[in-house]
This record gives C-alpha cells, structure tokens and sequence, in this order.
C-alpha cells in the first residue's frame, strides 16, 4: 500500500511536467492552430539555463528560476516574431509555420549542443534531495515542488482564461479569428503573448524536471511527444484538459510497469497503444472545450 | 653585377634546398582511419576517445613517426547513424586507410564490420563493450579492445565473491548497448548459478524510475546491478533508489566510470561499486594522464585511455608488420601478445591468443567504489 | 512513348554512372537513390495526398525486415519472399490506412509517430526474429537463376527501383487519381461534393505509398547486409519529411532535388565545418520555409519562368 502511495506522488508529479508541456502547445494552438513541436527544445533551453544560473553561477533558486523563465517569455516572443509572424502575415497555409517551428528545433538544439558540449550537466532542485510525508503519501521535496508549481501555473491559466477580459478574447481569437479581429483585439499582441507563455511553460517545465534527469541536449523530444500525447488525451479546448492528460499518461505509464504482468521491453509499448486508441475512440480527447458543451 | 650574381646564386640555392625537402615532405604518410560520432548520441563517449586517439598520434609523430613516416589520422563522422558507418568505412578504405578505428555506436560499429570484411581492412573498436561484435560476424580483420560486457560481469563477480549473493535485480534502459550489456550480464549470473528476481527497464525520456525501482524493492534482492549506459536513465534510477530508501548493494557496468556521473548523480553515489579499467595508481597510466595533460591542459581519464591504447595497438601491429599491407598487418595484429597499455589493473595486458578477437585482458578489469561523489581507489582486479 | 524513350535513357545512364564509381562512391550513390525513392513515393502521399504521416520510414523497415526473416527464417525461394513480402507490406499498409485516414492533419501525423516507435519497440523485443537491439546481419542476397548480383548490378536494380517507383507516381499523378488526392488535400467537402469516395482515395494513395517504401526496403536490405532498430529511427523520418519541404512538396522533381541535397550536405559540409552540418539542416529548412515556400523548385520554376517571359 505503501508503494502505491508513493507511486501515486510520483506519478502525479511526472503528470504536472507533461502537463505543463501540453499546456504549452495549448496556449498556441489554441488561438493560432499553429502546433509548435519545439516546445520540448525550449524545455531543454530553460534546463540549460537552469544549470549556467543555478549550477554554475550558484543564484539563489527563487532568483534563478526567475530570471529563467522570464528568458524563456523572451525566447517565445522572438521565435513568433522572427520565424512564425512573417508567415502568418504573408497569409502562408497553416502548415507552413509549423514546419518552420520544426526545423527552429534543430536550430535550439544544435546551438545548445555546440555551446555547451555533449555531456548532461546537473541542475539543482528548489529544496534538494530529500523526502516528504504528508501523511500516507510520501515522495521526494521535488516531486512535491512539481505539483505545487503546476497547480499554481494551471490555477493562474484558468483564471485568466474564465475569469479576465484578457483571456475572455484569447478564446474569441480561437474561437474565430475574423470576428475576434473585428472586435477590435489584437491579433498580433495575442499571438506574441500566447507564444510567449508557452515558452514560459514549456521553460518551467524544464527547469523542473531536469534535476531528476540532468539537462541534455537530447532531452527535448521526448517530453515534447509526451506533452503531446497529454494533450490528445485530454483534449485541446480546455486548460484543465492538458493537466487530466498528463496525470492520465503518467498513470498509464507507471502503474502499468509497476503492476501489469507485461515483460519490461514491452511495457514501454503502453503509452504508445494508448495513444493509438485514443485517437481513434477519441480524438478530441477526454475534455471537450466548453462551447461545445452549449 | 655582383648583387645579380649573388642574388641568382641565392635562389639556385633555396631552390636546390627546397627540391633536396621535397621529397621528404612528399614522403607518403601512414593513414589510420577512424570513425567517430560528432552529432548524434554516441557523443559523449566518442569524443573523449578520439581525443585520446589524437593525442597518441600526435605523441607517434612527435617521436619519429611510424617506420620511418608520419601518422595521419583521418576522422568520419558518422553521425551515430550505423548506416553513414559502413559509408565512412569505404571513403577511408578508399583514401588508403590502412587500419580502421570505429568508436562510435556499437550498431554502427557491426554496420561498418560489412564493409571491412568485404574489402579485408583491418578495423578494430577499442571502447565499443558489446559482446556480439565479434560473434555475430566472422570477420577475420576485425578485433576488439574494448571492455566486453562479459569481462565485466566476471569481474564484478569475483570482488563479490565472499559476499555470496543467491537473488539479484538487473534494471539497464533501452539503448542497444543497454540490452546488450544486459543479456551478457544476465547470462555471467546464471552461469554462476544466481537467481534473476527482476530485471527492468527504465526507457530513455523518462520522468521517473520510480515504478521500475519500486519493483525491484518489493523482490527484495541481495544486490542491485545497473547494466544501462545512458545519463539520464541511470541517473533516475540512483535518484529512486536513494528516494525509495534503498540500501541494496548496487553494481554497476563501466557505464558508471565516466566522470559525467560525479556532477549530474552528485550525492547519489556513495557505496556504489563499479567496474573500470583505469588503474590512476597505475604507473604506466600515471605517465599518460601527465604527458595528456601537459599537452592539452585537462586531465584525461578512461575514456581518453581506450583511444590512445587502441592506437597503440595499431602502430604497434603495423610496426611489427613492417608495412601497410593489410595481410601482413592483420596478422601482426592477430600476434599481438602481452602488449601492456594505459587502460587495465596493474599486470595487464592486450592479446589475441588462440585465435581470440577480443584483446582485453579478462583478467584486467579492477572494481572501484565510490567514496562520496569522488571514485576511489582501486578494491579489486581481475577475475580470479 | 516519349516518356518511355526518357525512362530508358535514363536508366541507361544511371546504369552506366554505377559502373565507373569507386567503392565509396557507389555506397554514396546508391543510398543516394533509395533515398530519393522514398521521397518520391512520401511526396506523393505528404505533398499530393496531403497526408502527414511519419510512418513512411517505418514501412522501409518493415520491408527490410520482411523480407530477411521471409527468405531466411522462413526459407522462401527469392521470388516467393519478395512477392510475398509485398503482400505483407500492403497489408500491414492497409490494416494502419483505415483507422488512420480517418484522422485529420496532426492527429495522422500522431497517430503515425506513435506507429513508428511502436515498431522500433517491436523490433527490441523481436529476440531471435528480428535479431533484437542488435539486428540481423550475416547474410547475403541469393542468387537469382543461378546469378549472383552484387557490385554495380545490385545498384542497377536500384537505378530500376527508382525508375519504376517514379513511372508509378508520374502515372498515378497524371491520371484521375492524382486530381482526386489534390481535391481531398485541398477541400475534402469540396471533393465529396463532386462525387470523389474521400475515404477510399486517401486509403490507397496511403497503402500505395506505403508499399512503395516497403519495397524500397526490401532492395535496402542487401545494400549494407546488415539492419538494426537505430536504421528505422524516428530521425530519418524527420530528414524525409524535411526532404520533401526543402525540395518542394508536390513536385516529383522537388523530391529529387530536396533527397539529392539534404543527403549529400553532411558529407559535403563534414569536412569544412565539422559537425555544425546539423545546425546548417535547421537552418536551411527554416530559410526555406520562410522565403521559398514551395521549395527550391520554386527558385527553378522562377528562373524558368524569367527565361521565357524574356
């Protein structure tokens, strides 16, 4: 009972990271319908300046994490400006920027390669290694840090989007473009800041996940297929979505390994299937977003 | 008049003395090909081999060359992408390689294996471990220095010999050497008699280890033997064993030696034992990690060792085969005996005897613990 | 017959270069073709058919392996494994064709992605079938009629993969075929409304494709006499897809031109620049994207285009 527990801290933590990750394709698919698969780059570039400001120049975490993510708000802006906007304005078909966005993920991952050299490079955690109970659940400061920074990311995200005037237009913008743009919203300043965010987001995510995994320059990939998965589980109309998918993949992911009689090698075949059947049961995902519900 | 004169006369001279150089520098060197990964995940490893691979030649040429001529190496990159391998195994066949190196993906190193076999190129890997490079092909030109899995597995098995464990986990990741390491491991344990309780594996871009470790607790073995060799995974699982409150003895393969594992693991290392094959206190190795740093400015370690060994080797087949042709340098390597290198416990050496491809002495592997973050000395050697 | 006429001189052509290559060079040379055979047919089916799939790669490797376990675990005489190889990769390609088809734009290319891996995994834990983490290697093609084909005769039958591949495409491009895949790429509705099956054209644009590159595979499988799970990777399903963009998404010779450069840059660039050659490969299809959207055979079109009005 008591691994279960533990296995659930766990696998909710790993949930927050994917989440976040799908949070940030979210919050620029949802007002452009660009799908950016560099998310999982900016997540690499975030862990890396985790371990220049962290590691290496010792800044206290609050002053590290900050100045990080604050970086990443201005990594986001300048990948919309500079690789997306002369598309958009040019009136190029939807899949040309996200083709760009794909090869700006060679790009951030070369430079991060050519600049910091092949090998994994530590970055610390918020509280260091050490382990928490909080009554029956029990898992490590970091995992806990996780989930406190996703709820509060997601609790912020949802607030804005139910509750402001400013996130009450960035669904007109994705509920239709014309109309929103007619309404007299900016659809340029909308679309900066959603990349914007989502660089945020998908920085955070990196930066919280690395000192479990190290940063390294391969890690982006990865977690940008999982953000993705999370995404199509949950569904793309609805913040809370990409957090239910991420919790629901890590799940999946973990308590199979852990439980299920499946032989080790295969195990890793899970997601994969899950994902399979989801698109085709469900391709919408779990949470459908809340025009539709009307 | 006299400047003319003695002007002309100059320059008949510089000329006289530059076509008596000539020749000289026109002097054919000796190539060695070797094949590398500068972009893909093979990296981290290859780099710091080939770095050692260079700076054995530079020290050759800097003592005189190789019979009588200089050492060029010429290095392909193959991207980590064994398909690219076996292309880069042909340019250098084609450029006159007269020996190839490959230190990139062991994939890539048995896709290049097709093409040296097919135009009966010597070709040697001195860090690629799996054990199935020389098995899975019968290719006469091909050898391997090395630390195979196999010799890994013994010689951990020897240091915990008195420790007589009956039930023991396996947890690598899903890399092909990983698997690889993980079969050979697997197999030296059975043969030895000792009970597999689980065996898992923690796949590459994971978040977490926690559930595969969480198995490994609940099966409640006498020890612990990490067989993977990427970072980022072995990090996780050293990460869930100190979370999860383990305290099963952990043995790892050599994956676990490099250097990177004191930064990125920091605090998790303590107790853990580790196969290697670099004796510091070695004197041999002692002379190389002077001589390495003075000339580049940073302190080698085992990986720079495997490539300045494997060229070593060469230049010492070649030296004994008293030229390039390639019959005649396979066998000399095929002869080699007792070759005493940088890498291996105190007492080791190379050797192909009885037809053997693989080189590394069985007997030359040493475990080493870790005291804190820092590797210590040496506890072990050998299989005996 | 003119096309007919052109096809013969060109594969005479391309025979003849094979024969008066180097060891390295033919090597060069042909995974030079095989790659711009599975350009063509992927063009056909991201570029004409509008299908983003990443599957593509994956079905060279389900040819490759096919084909090796048919011939030496299952001992078929070499025609049978090949035609039955190509049953095994229409099927398979239809069994993934119907569910996925059904999926739109990014929800195919997930699914199909998802389909990749899934084969990688396969593959990992095929144990003796499929050789494993390690592979299958060891072999040889067998003879044909007696005849052994190897050397500059092995990279003839590539030169005529190739061909026949394009023939196919060119054929299926031209014909009332290709105009339905471009109405259901362009406007599904559109299409329906005019009386095209979306459905069936979008199945056997992806099941023919599909096929096409496990053939391609099949031919693969004795180039280097070795295949292994790192080969059918997720990256060159990438460097496919990036082919076709850089190249011009749509045109036959687009895929020609994005196969012929995007192989060749790393051996071109290695020796000048090391290996930033990667970074050159994002920021060439970057470049691309944003100013020459149809690819560089816009920039040829363009140029033609000049010539004609001057």
């Amino acid at each position: 009972m008591n691994d279960f527990l533990e296995l659930v801290v766990g696998a909710t933590a790993s949930g927050c990271i994917y989440g976040l990750v799908a949070l940030s394709y979210l919050l620029v698919t949802r007002p452009t319908g660009i799908i950016n698969f560099a998310v999982g780059e900016w997540s690499m570039v975030a862990a890396f300046g985790g371990f220049m400001l962290l590691s290496r120049w010792e800044l206290p975490y609050p002053v590290g994490m900050l100045v990080v993510v604050a970086a990443m708000f201005g990594v986001g802006w300048a990948t919309e400006r500079f690789t997306v906007r002369p598309l958009v304005e040019r009136g190029a078909p939807p899949l040309a920027p996200i083709l760009a966005l794909l090869g700006m993920l060679v790009v951030f991952r070369e430079l991060v390669s050519l600049g910091f050299g092949p090998d994994p490079q530590p970055v610390p955690p918020s509280f260091g290694f050490g382990r928490l109970e909080l009554g029956p659940l029990a898992g490590s400061y970091q995992s806990f840090f996780i989930i406190t920074m996703a709820g509060a990311v997601f609790g912020a995200a949802w607030w804005f989007f139910e509750r402001t005037l400013a996130g009450k237009s960035f669904e007109a913008v994705a509920i239709d473009r014309r109309a929103a743009a007619l309404m007299g919203i900016n659809l340029r300043l909308v679309t900066s800041l959603a990349f914007a965010a989502s660089a945020g987001v998908a920085g955070l995510a990196g930066l919280l996940v690395a000192p479990n995994v190290s940063a390294h320059y391969l890690m982006g990939l990865p977690l940008a297929i999982q953000g993705f998965t999370a995404l199509v589980i949950g569904g793309v109309g609805r913040v809370e979505g990409a957090l239910l998918g991420g919790l629901i993949l890590a799940f999946a992911e973990q308590f199979t390994v852990r439980y299920a009689p499946v032989p080790p090698g295969l195990a890793m075949g899970v997601p994969l299937v899950l994902l399979i059947v989801f698109l085709l049961i469900r391709p919408t995902g779990l949470l459908l977003p809340r025009e539709a519900r009307a | 008049m006299k400047k003319t004169f003695l002007r002309t006369a100059l320059s008949l001279a510089t000329g006289a003395v530059m076509m008596m150089a000539a020749p000289a520098a026109m002097a054919q060197t000796i190539k060695i090909g070797l094949i590398t990964d500068k972009v893909g995940p093979a990296k981290p490893y290859a780099e710091p081999v080939t770095a050692g691979a260079v700076y054995a030649v530079k020290e050759l040429n800097a003592k005189g060359g190789l019979l009588g001529r200089q050492v060029e190496l010429l290095v392909e990159d193959d991207q980590g992408k064994p398909d690219v391998s076996a292309t880069a195994a042909r340019k250098l066949v084609d450029a006159g390689a007269a020996f190839i190196l490959s230190v990139s993906l062991t994939p890539a190193t048995q896709q290049a294996q097709s093409v040296t076999l097919e135009t009966r190129t010597p070709h040697m890997t001195p860090s690629n471990s799996g054990d199935t490079l020389t098995t899975q092909i019968s290719n006469a030109n091909f050898w391997q220095t090395g630390p195979l899995a196999s010799t890994q597995i013994a010689t951990l098995l020897s240091y915990a010999r008195n420790k007589n464990f009956k039930r023991v986990a396996l947890v690598t990741e899903n890399s092909a050497l990983g698997q690889l390491t993980n079969q050979f491991f697997k197999a030296g344990l059975e043969k030895n008699g000792i009970q597999i309780v689980s065996e898992e594996v923690v796949p590459g871009g994971s978040t977490s280890a926690d559930p595969q470790m969480q198995k490994v607790r609940a099966s409640n073995p006498d020890a612990l033997f990490m067989t993977g060799v990427t970072t980022p995974e072995n990090a996780l699982i050293l990460r869930s064993y100190r979370q999860l409150g383990m305290k099963t003895p952990i043995l790892a393969n050599y994956n676990m030696s490099v250097p990177v594992y004191s930064s990125v693991a920091k605090g998790l290392l303590d107790g853990v034992a580790f196969v290697d094959a670099f004796d510091p206190a070695k004197a041999e190795t002692q002379r190389f990690i002077e001589a390495f740093k003075k000339d580049s400015g940073n302190e080698p370690y085992n990986l720079n060792g495997y490539g300045y060994d494997g060229l070593m080797l060469v230049a010492d087949a070649i030296k004994r085969a008293g030229s390039t042709d390639k019959d005649k340098v396979r066998e000399a390597m095929q002869a080699t005996r007792g070759f005493q290198g940088v890498m291996g416990g105190v007492g080791a050496s190379y050797g192909f005897a009885d037809g053997r491809r693989t080189g590394f002495d069985t007997n030359g592997m040493v475990v080493r613990v870790y005291e804190g973050d820092k590797q210590g000395k040496v506890v072990h050697v050998g299989v005996k | 017959m003119k096309s007919l006429l052109g096809f013969v001189v060109a594969a005479v052509v391309l025979s003849a270069v094979a024969f008066m290559l180097g060891s390295y060079q033919t090597d060069i040379y042909r995974k030079l073709l095989l790659w711009t055979t599975l350009a063509l047919s992927y063009n056909f089916l991201f570029g004409i058919a509008g299908q983003v799939a990443f599957s593509h790669f994956t079905f060279y490797g389900i040819g490759a392996y096919a084909i090796l376990i048919l011939l030496f675990q299952v001992g078929l005489p070499l025609p049978l494994a090949v035609l039955a190889g190509i049953a095994l990769c229409v099927v398979l390609a239809l069994v993934v064709a119907i569910p996925a088809t059904r999926l739109e734009g990014f929800y195919l290319a997930l699914a199909t992605l998802a389909f990749a891996q899934l084969f990688i995994v396969v593959l990992n834990e095929g144990r003796t079938v499929t050789g494993a983490a390690g592979g299958l290697a060891n072999y040889r093609l067998p003879d044909v009629f007696g005849v052994r084909v190897t050397g500059p005769w092995y990279t003839v039958v590539i030169v005529l993969l190739l061909l026949g591949t394009l023939a196919v495409l060119w054929r299926l491009d031209r014909s009332w075929f290709g105009r339905a895949c471009r109405a259901v790429r362009d406007n599904p509705e559109a299409a329906r409304a005019m009386g095209v099956d979306v459905a069936r054209t979008k199945i056997i644009a992806y099941t023919i494709t599909s096929a096409m590159a496990g053939v391609a595979g099949m031919v693969y499988a004795f180039v280097d006499n070795t295949v292994n799970p790192p080969i059918f990777g997720l990256p060159n399903s990438f460097l496919l897809l990036f082919m076709v963009i850089v190249g011009g998404s749509g045109r036959h010779a687009g895929a020609i031109i994005g196969a012929a450069l995007l192989y060749l840059m790393p051996f071109v660039l290695s020796p000048l620049i090391g290996h930033h050659h990667a970074l050159v490969f994002g920021v060439v299809m970057v470049a691309v994207v944003l100013f020459q959207p149809k690819g560089l055979i816009g920039l040829w079109d363009a140029l033609m285009a000049r010539r004609r009005a001057a």
